[in-house]
């Protein structure tokens, strides 16, 4: 078994864990590896061929593999080494990595720090529990983009696709421009899941049908999806039978929600938030163990990658800082729980001392709101639940925050979009 | 009794039925077996017919033709798609079905020097019911069922097979008990008659009275236990892994397997079989062994012989996260007063893979391919066994699939030479505990082969034992680093829910998987977490580089199941020749 000590374990070489190494390199530290389980560098990014790239980070509109090649050339650039087509099997809370890849075999890390950026999953079928049959013909929106994207073939010619999340509405966009018919994207919310800039461009621009406040209750076909039967559903959500009916489709694509992967840090004890199903964090990206980091969509799943390279660089930054003895313990810590309105805050811990940027989820779309943080209320005009609510402390802002162990965030306002 | 007097009898009992006297129907009863003909209103019409003419003394089997007035008559599933043809084989024995039992019947015949060729229709070997069922190596066929029935003898032989043959085979096998939970006060009083009755079966069982002695072995189950039946001698086993090293053993000592073929027509000359037809060419053998499942009634009547008909009952079952389910150590069930007499009840099953399995149910069904899932279903088996094990959120549940029981209007198994046609040995109606009968099934065909004239001289060259291929993730890192070290392809993780490596799968292609699902029920790529979002794109690659074929041309289960059908642009091409 080939065993050796790095300063700094990356776990996954996508958005997150390419800014997290470049920074914690940037500070210093030389002794850095990026385990990615696949073939390449950049995560899903490569796969995603569209614009809306780095408006925010860059300001300039890119693609994703426009984006995340200036990540993948300046790691190159820096001399960080990556191991890809590396599993990473067990991290433990004294952070020994057991990882496998076809050179090395089996490989052991002792590492100072690890960052987690495992990225996520999409939500199956399964996890919906939609009745019918299991032909082939029925993917993840993920799934699809990969093999469109990247492999160069399409998984179908009728399609309908189910969750208006921004991946799906990006491949409602793909499957018309390749020649496939778009029967409908069928929602069971009464708004779009994903960017209202998506919403326009991917489906009004191409006149595909939104069906809001439906679903897809049974899958057709032996062989090959032959139709799925759709119906409007009611105020809990409960399809209406008289509402059923077929839709003659050969694909059925489901784009139904992001998992944050978090088995590794499951197996190394690592504290979840079950708000968003990553590891619980504070003001420098750590978890409940000392020395691992989360960043980026293991974390929570963001709206915008540029959001994921910063904290990436957060989290590298703050890891070389711990590998350096530089890195403070929190001598207070706030716990911010989720109120009214509000489905998850991250981090879920602060100092309360230092500068730090919090991202909310709403559960509902609300107007005129007012974010309440402990003593604190700040202005917003509209809150919806696809876009994260992002309220920064910058430089002594945070000095006026009550200091309470525990403070509430709650959002208050008109409802309706 | 005669003929004529079950048919009157049958035609008495219908006429006090208020709802099945209004139906125009044809009865007659030839050679002990009733042949129900004519129309009904409704399917579950069908049903309750054919169980009422099999409850007649004297009864031996149902041909029941009866189908409702408005429903249509499902069409066939064809799969033919022009591949290389066995036109003019020859050989001794022939069996339709490549299911646990087929399977187990052609492993036997090999230690005998006798031509076997089993004839499957589908792309894969146990893509019947013997994939869909939750592996249980049921101990006993249920305290309600007559101890004398073939189907119960059978298990509980077919039990006791297990432990030498899953050493022999190399296949997952665990003797981890059933756990049957008493919540009903009522049901205490009668603890000792169960007894009684499991014992007439010949199966052990222990009586745990002792509410904390109930919690030390499952110290998750649920606090409304109040006590329970504890059968030790339940297993639990993977029963495709099952079929699928069964027929490699079969394979390996010279019985010959052919996949997508499917038996269309059978040969029969002066009342003897002659040879089957199939769409790949017609195949002479002196033997036809019907073990199609489902399909068995059609194979049956292609030759001539109506003696039974399969009416499928369908269960669903769900399927939760091993991350829970080894949070409970024994199959589970609860111990209830029955109200459905066609069923055992289900239960929760630990999978030998560590998924925890539930149900199945029970739903008559007209359709012999439907195996579509209902949300009616997936909720009752939630509500029904989530209060026993109350440490498996419903978030766990990773998905549901359903299977069909090939059952007979009998409800026992079918394993007899027909009596209308020599040389046709019937193992029909293999309902549950199929599984846990396989073993004994065979020895009991291989007998009655015998028994009608088929020499059996021993193969010498029999090799009885199989390696089962290595799976990367149950092995210590020890020996992951030996197999690491022989094929760099098995530090390859193509799965990443379930560490398959690209070495497990090329290996599993190399024992006969030409499929997505043929990769998946081999080595569990795509049964994770992620079904398949990740693997799957790499699995296809490897499937069309090994099998070399094109990419388009990969399928999920067979033809008309290609995955990628076109290449990027092609449609573009085509125009709008789509709508």
């Amino acid at each position: 078994m080939t065993k050796r000590n790095v300063d700094i374990a990356v776990i996954g070489g996508g958005a997150a864990g390419l800014a997290a190494a470049i920074k914690a390199k940037e500070k210093g530290i030389e002794n850095i590896v990026i385990l990615e389980r696949n073939e390449e560098l950049g995560g899903i990014l490569p796969q995603c061929i569209h614009t809306g790239f780095g408006l925010r980070y860059f300001k300039e509109n890119f693609t994703g593999p426009e984006y995340i090649s200036r990540f993948i050339k300046k790691a190159q650039d820096l001399q960080i080494e990556s191991k890809l087509d590396t599993m990473v099997l067990e991290i433990t809370s004294d952070k020994k990595i057991t990882a496998v890849n076809s050179v090395d075999g089996l490989l052991t890390l002792q590492a100072k720090a690890i960052v987690l950026a495992m990225g996520c999953r999409e939500r199956t079928r399964g996890a919906l529990g939609i009745a019918g049959t299991r032909p082939a013909g029925i993917l993840t929106a993920g799934t699809a983009q990969r093999l469109m994207d990247i492999e160069g073939y399409m998984p179908g010619a009728k399609v309908v696709i189910l969750g208006s999340g921004d991946i799906g509405l990006i491949m409602a966009r793909r499957f018309v421009m390749e020649g496939a018919k778009v029967e409908a994207v069928v929602e069971i919310l009464p708004y779009a899941s994903g960017l209202s800039r998506n919403v326009v461009q991917c489906l009004e621009d191409f006149n595909i049908p939104l069906l809001l406040e439906h679903t897809v209750t049974s899958i057709h076909g032996a062989d090959r999806v032959e139709a799925v039967t759709v119906a409007k559903v009611n105020v809990d959500w409960k399809p209406i039978q008289e509402t059923e009916r077929t839709i003659e489709c050969d694909t059925l694509i489901l784009s139904v929600g992001l998992i944050p992967e978090n088995e590794l840090s499951q197996i190394a004890d690592i504290a979840l938030d079950s708000a968003t199903g990553g590891p619980i964090i504070n003001d420098y990206m750590e978890t409940s163990v000392q020395g691992i980091f989360g960043c980026g969509n293991v974390v929570h799943v963001y709206d915008l990658v540029d959001q994921v390279t910063q904290a990436g660089e957060l989290a590298g930054e703050s890891a070389a800082r711990y590998v350096l003895n530089e890195l403070p313990t929190l001598r207070k810590k706030i716990v911010l729980k989720a109120g009214d309105n509000v489905k998850s805050v991250v981090p879920q811990i602060i100092s309360g001392e230092e500068p730090v940027t919090l991202h909310l989820r709403v559960k509902k779309p609300m107007r005129n709101v007012k974010v309440k943080i402990g003593n604190l209320s700040i202005p917003k005009r509209v809150v919806r639940p696809p876009e994260m609510v992002v309220i920064s402390f910058t430089g002594k802002a945070i000095e006026k925050l009550e200091k309470k162990d525990e403070l509430r965030v709650s959002i208050e306002g008109e409802t309706g979009p | 009794m005669s003929d004529k007097e079950i048919a009157q009898k049958l035609k008495a009992q219908i006429s006090q039925d208020p709802e099945l006297s209004k139906l125009r129907l044809k009865i007659s009863c030839d050679d002990d077996i009733v042949l129900l003909e004519g129309e009904a209103e409704k399917w579950e019409q069908v049903v309750a017919l054919g169980h009422l003419a099999a409850g007649m003394s004297g009864v031996r089997g149902v041909v029941n033709k009866v189908w409702p007035k408005f429903l249509l008559r499902p069409k066939k599933r064809r799969k033919f798609k022009g591949k290389a043809s066995w036109d003019g084989m020859e050989v001794d024995v022939v069996v339709v079905g490549a299911g646990i039992v087929g399977a187990a019947i052609a492993r036997e015949l090999s230690r005998f020097n006798v031509k076997v060729a089993v004839v499957e229709k589908e792309s894969d070997v146990a893509w019947g019911q013997s994939k869909a069922n939750p592996g249980w190596v049921h101990a006993f066929a249920g305290v309600d069922v007559d101890p004398g029935l073939l189907k119960a003898k059978l298990c509980v032989r077919g039990n006791a097979m297990y432990d030498k043959l899953a050493q022999e085979l190399d296949f997952p096998f665990k003797r981890i008990g059933l756990l049957a939970i008493v919540t009903e006060e009522e049901l205490l009083p009668l603890l000792d008659f169960v007894e009684a009755l499991a014992k007439q079966h010949g199966v052990p069982v222990e009586i745990i009275r002792d509410r904390e002695e109930i919690f030390r072995r499952e110290p998750r189950v649920t606090e409304k236990a109040l006590a329970a039946l504890f059968f030790p001698t339940y297993g639990s086993t993977s029963p495709y892994l099952v079929t699928i090293a069964l027929m490699e053993n079969a394979v390996a000592n010279g019985v010959k397997l052919l996949l997508d073929t499917e038996v269309i027509d059978v040969m029969v000359e002066c009342s003897k079989i002659k040879g089957v037809v199939t769409d790949r060419g017609k195949i002479f053998t002196k033997f036809l062994v019907n073990a199609a499942g489902l399909y068995a009634d059609d194979i049956a009547e292609m030759a001539g012989a109506r003696e039974f008909t399969i009416h499928p009952r369908k269960g669903e079952m769900l399927i939760f996260d091993s991350k829970y389910s080894s949070l409970y150590s024994h199959n589970l069930a609860p111990a209830t007063l029955k109200t459905d007499p066609y069923t055992k009840g289900g239960g929760i099953a630990i999978a030998v893979d560590g998924n925890s399995i539930w149900g199945p149910n029970a739903e008559e069904v007209s359709y012999k391919e439907d195996i579509g899932t209902t949300s009616e279903a997936m909720e009752i088996i939630w509500e029904k066994f989530s209060i026993f094990v109350p440490n498996i959120p419903k978030e766990a549940m990773i998905t549901a699939f359903a299977g069909l029981r090939a059952a007979t209007y009998t409800e026992d198994f079918h394993i007899a030479p027909s009596q209308k046609v020599k040389e046709l040995i019937n193992v029909a109606g293999i309902q549950s505990p199929g599984t846990a009968a396989a073993p004994a099934i065979s020895e009991m065909v291989l007998e009655i082969l015998r028994k009608e004239g088929l020499r059996l001289e021993e193969n010498p060259d029999f090799n009885p034992t199989r390696k089962a291929p290595p799976s990367f993730h149950s092995l210590p890192n020890k020996q992951r680093e030996k197999l690491i070290a022989e094929d760099p392809e098995y530090g390859h993780v193509v799965c990443r829910c379930e560490h398959v490596t690209e070495g497990e799968v090329v290996e599993a292609i190399r024992r006969g998987a030409t499929t997505l699902d043929g990769i998946k029920f081999r080595t569990r790529a795509g049964m994770g977490r992620c079904q398949g979002g990740f693997c799957t794109p790499h699995i296809i690659k490897i499937l069309a580089k090994k099998l070399k074929i094109p990419v388009e041309c990969v399928t999920k289960r067979g033809s008309d199941s290609e995955l990628l059908p076109y290449k990027i642009k092609t449609l573009l091409l085509r125009g709008d020749s789509i709508d």
